[in-house]
């Protein structure tokens, strides 16, 4: 499977360092697609047919991490897709009002090849129908 | 500056192992010695400050040689040091903050919650510390870095 990976980060080195470290994971990524915050994302997904996977970080201008992840999943086909929050916040508080809000997953900084491959795989088996779905390559 | 009970000699171990790991684990940069943190004062250095504000609030602050910096930024974006712009090497600094304070914060048992402000990165030509609280000096391959965390229980903003 070669998935469409959605980065938004309001940091450009920190989209750069994502792409870095998914390469070095081995997963096979056919676009990358990048916004600064979450109304960049969400205009972005409109655009975009297939999002495999998303990573985002919380703390954004214009609109956060948060607000985008529950605007994201009230698009009926965009209910699926596994969304990852990337942050250095790990406190029980942030990471329940993520998951809460629909989140998939969380990876707190700092982070390695191993721990993205380990989270990106985990989320993605708890929905094998999407996967198949977005098997596009 | 004197550490003055346990709850400092806390942080400041924890502020050590959660910069140690940033440092190793995005920046491919290991520790390579402690420094006493007074020797960075008075030098040139690039340095980032930030707020936080929740539960607890307080400040962060890093200071770093700016041969040590432009190490860190390659490191952390995959490149050779020549290629990184001025823009990146403040990109990469207020990233290195964000990462080691919430890292830290994160780690603090007594922490409820908080939210990091942007980091204001300048370089300065005679380092004089501008946060007062647990300070701490690593010796990396091209310079040295330090960082002091300051962390307030007893108010929320």
């Amino acid at each position: 499977m070669s998935m469409n990976i959605l980065i938004v980060d309001d940091s450009p080195v920190m989209r750069t360092f994502v792409r870095r470290v998914m390469q070095l994971t081995g997963l096979d990524v056919a676009q990358y697609l990048e916004a600064n915050h979450g109304a960049e994302a969400l205009a972005v997904a409109a655009a975009q047919p297939v999002i495999d996977a998303v990573f985002t970080d919380i703390n954004m201008p214009v609109m956060d991490g948060e607000e985008f992840v529950r605007q994201f999943r009230q698009i009926p086909e965009r209910s699926h897709p596994p969304v990852i929050v990337i942050s250095t916040d790990a406190t029980a508080h942030r990471i329940e009002n993520m998951i809460a809000l629909g989140a998939s997953g969380y990876i707190q900084k700092p982070f390695g090849p191993e721990q993205l491959r380990n989270e990106v795989e985990r989320v993605l088996a708890l929905v094998p129908e999407v996967i198949e779905e977005g098997d596009h390559a | 500056m004197p550490e003055t009970n346990d709850g400092d000699a806390l942080v400041g171990a924890l502020l050590s192992s959660c910069c140690e790991q940033v440092l190793e684990t995005m920046f491919f940069s290991p520790v390579l010695g402690n420094v006493e943190p007074e020797e960075t004062f008075g030098q040139a250095r690039i340095h980032a400050e930030l707020l936080f504000h929740g539960r607890p609030s307080g400040s962060f602050e890093v200071d770093v040689t700016p041969e040590a910096c432009q190490s860190l930024a390659a490191g952390f974006l995959g490149v050779e040091e020549a290629e990184v712009s001025p823009k990146q090497l403040d990109q990469v600094l207020a990233e290195f903050a964000n990462m080691a304070c919430g890292s830290a914060l994160s780690s603090l048992a007594r922490v409820e919650y908080f939210h990091l402000d942007p980091s204001r990165v300048e370089p300065v030509e005679n380092f004089a510390p501008a946060v007062e609280g647990v300070r701490r000096a690593f010796q990396l391959d091209g310079g040295t870095l330090g960082v002091c965390l300051r962390v307030d229980f007893d108010s929320e903003n």
